[in-house]
């Protein structure tokens, strides 16, 4: 369960240590009902100021992936099984969209895409 | 008998100087941060071999002269004494001057070939490190301060009993050669005294089980093999140290007590004893665990070695040893250059924590 943080990218270190987490979940590493490391555990050995932890753990919260239980800490919300609701389809949708728009742009044809997406998907089911 | 605990001591800071370049991971040289690729450099095992060799033959020589000079001269204590704390503060003002030399060698090595300029900095961390941390429960460093406590009482309980004038200090053959007047504070001080050292020790454990675990990227799983054995064997070390100030001062705490009882070689061989358990224990454990447990060996191979990837983190240590970082929590990161904690001078709290602590002490032996 290793957490990689590039300090030399362009993207914000909290979106890093967001998208991270959430791809640990989807791979089924983290589960349901596990706790993360307090803020000040994960800031300590990341080495990063503990707001960058704190506004990635609210990141997650806002979007329904993980509570932050007083005393307990940071807990992983139980994977839906009922299908997405529509208000976080709608903001996955609008996330997805410029991306794609991106990738028409810069020369990626329809099956490729389509290709891509499917690659992603069977390589985090694999584990 | 001076002259023999100095030539001890001298020599085991010789040794533990001469060795500290090896002693640490090999990528971290003099306080630089050398990605994987550069590690076997010739520049730096000659640096390091240099550091080693100009400590090891001009500490040598020192200890050579002072024991022929200490030994064909009538000299009074306070000389020999005076020559021996001398040659230490040398010794170690040598190695200081050697690693300042050493380190902007270094870095102008590092920038002039541009080292790791291409390379990712990555940093990791495992969610999971916490839970495997073996580091002693801090309550454990409670227990030495029930001695303490123990001690209070009975002294409390004896005090009328008590004579007059209190021993404070003894001479090197274990005869009490300083005194200060009975005191319901004079007869408690020491074990103040020890009260502050333990609450220090209790501290630092508290606050260096709090630090971070820093992994390096290009052996993953090994360097946290070794990290996790440097905590735990650190907090044993840590832990020991306490046990055996207590059994020290308690000793002495006895003695005062007992006033007469006190047999003066006996009380001459108890702070050797200390010294050389204490040396020993500290050269056990800088050379099985080294810096950051590097010496600990790892039968475990990381898969994919990182090769692309490092953590640079010069811009944080000035000069290569003090640690200033705002953004880091920890209180107690590894130490750069040897083998332990170093404080984080970008929080506060770990440098006055421990300025308090030694505050307090300087204030109970000013005013006992």
């Amino acid at each position: 369960m290793l957490i990689q943080i590039e300090t030399s990218s362009d993207i914000p270190i909290y979106t890093q240590l967001s998208n991270q987490l959430i791809e640990l979940i989807a791979r089924g590493q983290l589960k349901g009902g596990d706790v993360l490391p307090s803020v000040r555990s994960l800031a300590s050995d990341l080495g990063v100021n503990m707001h960058t932890v704190n506004k990635s753990y609210h990141e997650l919260e806002s979007k329904g992936i993980i509570r932050i239980v007083p005393k307990s800490g940071a807990v992983i919300n139980p994977s839906i099984r009922d299908g997405i609701s529509d208000e976080h389809r709608l903001r996955i949708v609008e996330e997805l969209k410029p991306i794609i728009a991106e990738a028409i742009v810069l020369g990626m044809t329809a099956k490729e895409i389509q290709h891509l997406a499917s690659s992603i998907l069977s390589d985090m089911k694999e584990e | 008998m001076s002259l023999s605990i100095f030539l001890i001591t001298l020599a085991f800071i010789i040794l533990l100087q001469a060795a500290i370049p090896f002693l640490l991971k090999r990528s971290i040289a003099f306080g630089v941060t050398i990605p994987e690729q550069h590690m076997k450099e010739r520049a730096l095992s000659s640096y390091k071999r240099f550091y080693s060799a100009t400590i090891l033959i001009t500490g040598t020589l020192a200890l050579t002269v002072y024991l022929l000079w200490a030994k064909n001269r009538t000299l009074s204590e306070d000389q020999v004494v005076f020559a021996g704390l001398a040659i230490q503060f040398g010794v170690l003002f040598l190695s200081m001057i050697m690693y300042l030399y050493f380190h902007v060698k270094t870095t102008k090595l590092k920038r002039t070939h541009k080292w790791g300029a291409g390379l990712k900095q990555v940093r990791i961390a495992d969610l999971a490190s916490h839970a495997k941390d073996e580091m002693l429960p801090s309550y454990m460093f409670a227990l030495p301060a029930l001695i303490t406590a123990g001690l209070l009482v009975y002294t409390a309980s004896q005090y009328s009993q008590l004579p007059a004038m209190i021993p404070t200090h003894w001479d090197i053959a274990g005869q009490p050669d300083a005194f200060s007047r009975k005191t319901p504070f004079s007869t408690i001080s020491l074990l103040l005294i020890l009260l502050v050292i333990q609450g220090m020790m209790f501290g630092i454990n508290v606050m260096t089980k709090r630090s971070g675990i820093k992994l390096t990227s290009a052996k993953k799983k090994a360097s946290q093999i070794q990290q996790l054995a440097f905590r735990k064997y650190s907090s044993w070390f840590l832990f020991l140290t306490t046990v055996l100030i207590t059994i020290l001062f308690g000793f002495i705490q006895l003695v005062i007590i007992q006033g007469g009882m006190g047999n003066a070689a006996f009380m001459a061989a108890m702070p050797l004893g200390f010294l050389l358990i204490m040396l020993i224990v500290t050269a056990i454990y800088a050379f099985r665990v080294g810096q950051g447990g590097s010496r600990i060996k790892v039968t475990v191979e990381d898969e994919e070695a990182m090769e692309t990837a490092f953590v640079d983190d010069d811009q944080y240590w000035k000069a290569g040893i003090f640690y200033v970082n705002k953004n880091d929590p920890s209180i107690f990161v590894e130490k750069r250059f040897g083998v332990g904690w170093s404080i984080n001078f970008g929080n506060p709290i770990g440098y006055i924590f421990l300025l308090v602590s030694i505050l307090l002490i300087v204030l109970i032996s000013f005013f006992s």
